[in-house]
């Protein structure tokens, strides 16, 4: 700059320069904005400016067989924390108020510490009305906290179904990422039971109401007067084969016992009842279940969390001896006039394998009638372990029965290659197979095979895939959209399976019958007792059995855990739900009302 | 066309046709931004009043007699300096400045009138033939005539408002035919205020910087010497300064030079204005259709970010348009400041072109991201009164000087 007077021409052009090279630059970057990056800030704008709001669909209602409500939906607040704008200062008001233990809402917080902070955590469900009267007067003090009305499963009517329902848990981080379309931070999907097998019929569709938001991500109204809003699309409605009476009753039954019960139809392969005892309380998982009960639960020595109607393996006894029998016949071995002496038991090699009785003569039908031991051992030794194993196969021990909420064992139907590999080739002696035919040793079955078991004696030889759920209810006629479930037929002679159920009908009909202490004078029922015995205690009391005799309904496998004899402590059990479900009596309701007879005569 | 031709070399269209045409897009913009906005209904009615107020006031200096801006410089300069003590002791505080004088109803920023003052002021001393610009005495009242209504109001504090000062003072020091070692001993300073926010290593480089011009300019080294403490001094004075600040205005500065360090604070009302603006597209939304102004991302859009509701309701081109109309002014400005040979007027003229220009970048500049958010106005566009008629009076002065033009040749 050499010339030092006032406004020279440089001086001008310098000016002019700095002008005209700022607004260059600025229009530059205008261009840059408005016509180069338009896309990305309009999309920036949008998701800034309108906030989807989603709306949970109510989930699926459980009815029984004859549209009896199960389990329903029920309102209930929740307590949600958004941590963007939530201060961890109010933890220990909050905890207080809500009535959760201390420090629970910063572990809640860290567990869901990858989630975006601007979504809300559900801190506390099923809250009550005295919290959410709390939180009206102190809001604004509450910045971040709010409440939502909720639907929570409600299971208020009378059926605990808990091995049967299921329950619901918040969807997990992996979970989440496979299904993002379909559910959101917080959302509770089925665990187990049917929650879990039918969830995406009992889901439904999330609604969505879109919003305008101002900076503050208030709301000021809707987003093109609510066009583009979808509302909820309820779950379907789940028709259970459950009956409620026969569920209601055996429920009630084996409360006291450890043990299981599943009940089916014998013509379907539908569940009528399926019990494991002991149970929980569904309830206490509708709300956020706490560290303590589920910790309770899970260490339980009598493992109320495991369904033993169809996971738990047991040795059925002589509810098993049918097996030997049809191979028998079937085979053409012997035929039902055979005879075998029963003095009380049976010596093989170096080894007696005892009787309950001196049974004397006894034939087919007589044997399953009074459970004798001794015709079965002699049975057995003719026809080999390779043919029970076959007919024990074909009616489906041994693998899973296919039980629609696919929780099950396939217990173990032990084979001649199965011991091979046990015991080492030919090191095993044919003995092993007089504890099978009687239904001991390594045989292990779960009461649902042995339910599958009965209903296929029971329906003249078919073989159903066991199912919880018959279909969806279409609510609009209130008819069922049954789901299809395989069957199978066996390929067992009418004639042999007439004899076996002619036996099992004396079990009960006959005085000599084990079972004839649950004789009923209307309702004919047949059945096999069984008492399995077992290293841990007293044996487990079984029974297999179905009803009407000419026209079965149903088909039972009881099993009570150490306790004693199949005929004392299964077959009542067994007789009561079946006149539960055919004369569609709530036996505990009838029990608690002799109970207050019995009161009231005192 | 006998008329018309009269007409302009009386008044001149130039300046006049584009700054109605940017009042009047003012006033569209600050409606949108209100319309719908619960606590600022009614300021659009406020700014048109101020409008025609303003207007009226630019009326009235622009008749004034040619002699009154060279009578009235020192006496308004006095109030000046007298107001803006006034209001750092009966002031009202507003967004943690305490920038408002109140009397009644009625308030004003004394900070806006100062502008004023200061410009002639320093259009006055510099512009006397007896003052030399290269005389160190002489540039060093030129300097106090400025520094001292910034010290002033960087104690309210505004921020924004001193930095108009420090830079229409210095350009129209320089404008005065500052020598280059004159403008090296001016500049300097503020260069190195400008590197120490970038942190020690940038001072320490600047001042080394410093001393290396110094040894090139070959003055004799008590000079040298005087301007390199001077130098330094500036650095620490600024950390006085910024320890001074407010803390929010210390997060704005912390922000521009990081903005990753604060998306949701200050950072965010710049990233809001970056999203209106880029949402808008070639054509903009439509009027009162840009959801980001009509849904209130941007606080208080009506004023430091009304170029947003422009940029999103009418696009590109919008925007282009308001650039267009703020060029021509500011090149004809600089054409009047060049053709006057009257180095008082033409001194007034660079001042108010520099404040407008200063006011526009870096307003335009924080609205499109290039510039840190400084609260500044965007002249005749953003809403307020105080600043609408200080910037109508200013420009009645430059019309006044063009009015009177060939008088002073």
């Amino acid at each position: 700059m050499m010339d030092t007077g006032h406004g020279t021409d440089l001086r001008r052009k310098i000016i002019q320069f700095i002008i005209v090279a700022f607004i260059g630059l600025i229009v530059f970057q205008l261009f840059r904005m408005q016509v180069i990056e338009y896309e990305v800030y309009t999309e920036r704008s949008r998701s800034n400016s309108i906030k989807a709001i989603k709306l949970n669909s109510p989930r699926g209602v459980f009815y029984d067989r004859n549209l009896k409500v199960l389990v329903s939906n029920q309102p209930t607040y929740t307590f949600q924390i958004t941590p963007s704008d939530y201060s961890d200062s109010l933890n220990s008001i909050l905890e207080n108020v809500v009535g959760i233990d201390s420090g629970r809402i910063a572990e809640i917080l860290y567990q869901k510490r990858m989630y975006s902070e601007f979504l809300p955590r559900s801190i506390k469900k099923d809250v009550s009305f005295e919290s959410i009267a709390w939180y009206e007067e102190q809001s604004e003090f509450l910045p971040g906290v709010n409440y939502i009305v909720d639907m929570q499963r409600d299971y208020s009517f009378g059926i605990k179904g808990s091995h049967i329902f299921g329950y619901l848990k918040e969807i997990n981080a992996d979970q989440l990422k496979l299904m993002k379309d379909k559910y959101d931070m917080g959302d509770e999907i089925g665990f187990n039971g049917i929650e879990k097998a039918y969830e995406k019929y009992l889901r439904g569709e999330k609604g969505v109401n879109y919003f305008l938001v101002d900076s503050r991500r208030k709301t000021i109204g809707s987003y093109l007067n609510g066009s583009k809003n979808r509302r909820p699309v309820k779950g379907k409605d789940l028709v259970l084969s459950i009956d409620y009476f026969a569920q209601k009753s055996a429920e009630y039954l084996l409360q006291n016992h450890q043990g299981a019960l599943v009940a089916i139809e014998p013509n379907t392969g539908e569940i009528l009842a399926l019990v494991s005892s002991p149970s929980y309380d569904l309830k206490d998982f509708a709300s956020v279940t706490t560290h303590d009960l589920w910790k309770e639960l899970s260490s339980d020595p009598r493992k109320p969390l495991f369904n033993r109607a169809t996971m738990s393996v047991y040795p059925p006894g002589s509810t098993f001896k049918m097996i030997t029998a049809i191979a028998a016949l079937e085979e053409g071995i012997v035929n039902e006039n055979w005879q075998v002496n029963c003095a009380g038991g049976y010596q093989y090699g170096d080894r007696f394998f005892g009787c309950t009785h001196q049974h004397g003569r006894t034939n087919l039908i007589e044997a399953i009638e009074k459970s004798c031991n001794t015709y079965f051992y002699q049975l057995i030794l003719k026809v080999g372990l390779d043919k029970w194993n076959e007919y024990a196969k074909l009616f489906g021990f041994g693998s899973r029965t296919g039980l629609d909420t696919q929780e099950e064992s396939s217990g173990l139907l032990p084979s001649r290659d199965y011991y091979n590999r046990v015991y080492g080739k030919n090191k095993w002696s044919n003995g092993l197979t007089l504890n099978l035919t009687i239904g001991q040793g390594e045989l292990g079955t779960t009461p649902l095979q042995l339910a599958v078991y009965t209903a296929a004696l029971a329906n003249g030889g078919t073989l159903y895939q066991p199912h919880l759920v018959k279909g969806v209810l279409n609510s609009k006629n209130n008819s069922i959209e049954e789901f299809v479930f395989n069957s199978e037929k066996i390929n067992i002679s009418e004639r042999t399976l007439d004899i076996i159920k002619k036996g099992m009908e004396r079990v009960v009909s006959s005085p000599e019958g084990t079972a004839s202490l649950i004789k009923l004078p209307d309702l004919t029922i047949a059945g096999k007792t069984g008492t399995s015995q077992n290293p841990f205690g007293k044996n487990h009391a079984v029974f297999v059995g179905y009803a009407p005799v000419d026209n079965p309904q149903i088909a039972i496998a009881v099993l009570v855990e150490n306790i004693g004899y199949g005929s004392t402590f299964a077959a009542p059990i067994a007789r009561d739900v079946i006149d539960a479900y055919i004369n569609k009596i709530d036996i505990s309701d009838q029990n608690e009302k002799e109970e207050i007879k019995i009161t009231e005569n005192n | 066309m006998q008329v018309g031709y009269k007409l302009q070399d009386k008044f001149d269209f130039y300046i006049f046709i584009p700054v109605i045409i940017l009042i009047s897009i003012g006033l569209i913009a600050v409606y949108s931004a209100t319309i719908n906005h619960p606590t600022a209904q009614g300021n659009f009615e406020k700014q048109l009043f101020w409008s025609i107020f303003s207007l009226l006031a630019f009326v009235v200096v622009y008749y004034l007699p040619s002699q009154t801006m060279r009578i009235s410089a020192w006496p308004v300069y006095g109030i000046t300096i007298i107001t803006l003590i006034a209001v750092l002791i009966i002031g009202k505080t507003v967004y943690g400045a305490k920038s408002w004088i109140n009397f009644g109803p009625v308030g004003f920023q004394p900070a806006e009138f100062a502008k004023i003052g200061t410009i002639l002021a320093l259009a006055v001393w510099l512009g006397t033939k007896k003052h030399n610009i290269n005389n160190v005495k002489d540039i060093g009242v030129a300097l106090l005539l400025g520094i001292f209504p910034v010290m002033l109001i960087l104690m309210e504090p505004d921020l924004g408002t001193s930095i108009v000062f420090v830079f229409f003072t210095l350009v129209i020091i320089y404008w005065s035919g500052i020598s280059l070692f004159g403008l090296f001993v001016v500049l300097s300073p503020a260069i190195v205020v400008f590197s120490s926010i970038f942190g020690t290593i940038s001072l320490i480089l600047t001042l080394i910087g410093t001393i290396i011009l110094l040894f090139l300019f070959k003055r004799d080294l008590f000079i040298s010497a005087t301007v390199f403490v001077l130098n330094v001094a500036a650095g620490f004075v600024f950390d006085y300064v910024f320890s001074i600040l407010q803390p929010h205005q210390q997060k704005r500065i912390e922000t521009f030079l990081d903005p990753a360090s604060d998306p949701l604070g200050s950072g965010y009302n710049s990233l809001q204005a970056k999203v209106a603006i880029g949402s808008g597209g070639f054509w903009g939304k439509g009027f009162l259709e840009g959801n980001q102004t009509q849904l209130r991302f941007i606080p208080e859009q009506w004023t430091d970010f009304i170029y947003c509701v422009v940029g999103e309701e009418f696009g590109f081109l919008g925007s282009l348009f308001v650039i267009l109309l703020f060029t021509i002014l500011f090149l004809r400005m600089l054409h009047l400041a060049f053709q006057i040979r009257n180095q008082f007027r033409s001194l007034i003229i660079i001042g108010v072109l520099t404040l407008f220009f200063v006011h526009f970048a870096i307003n335009i500049g924080m609205n499109v991201g290039i510039m840190p958010i400084i609260g500044l106005p965007l002249p005749f566009i953003s809403y307020g009164g105080s600043s609408l008629t200080v910037n109508m009076i200013l420009l009645g002065i430059v019309m006044n000087i063009y009015r009177n033009r060939k008088m002073h040749i």
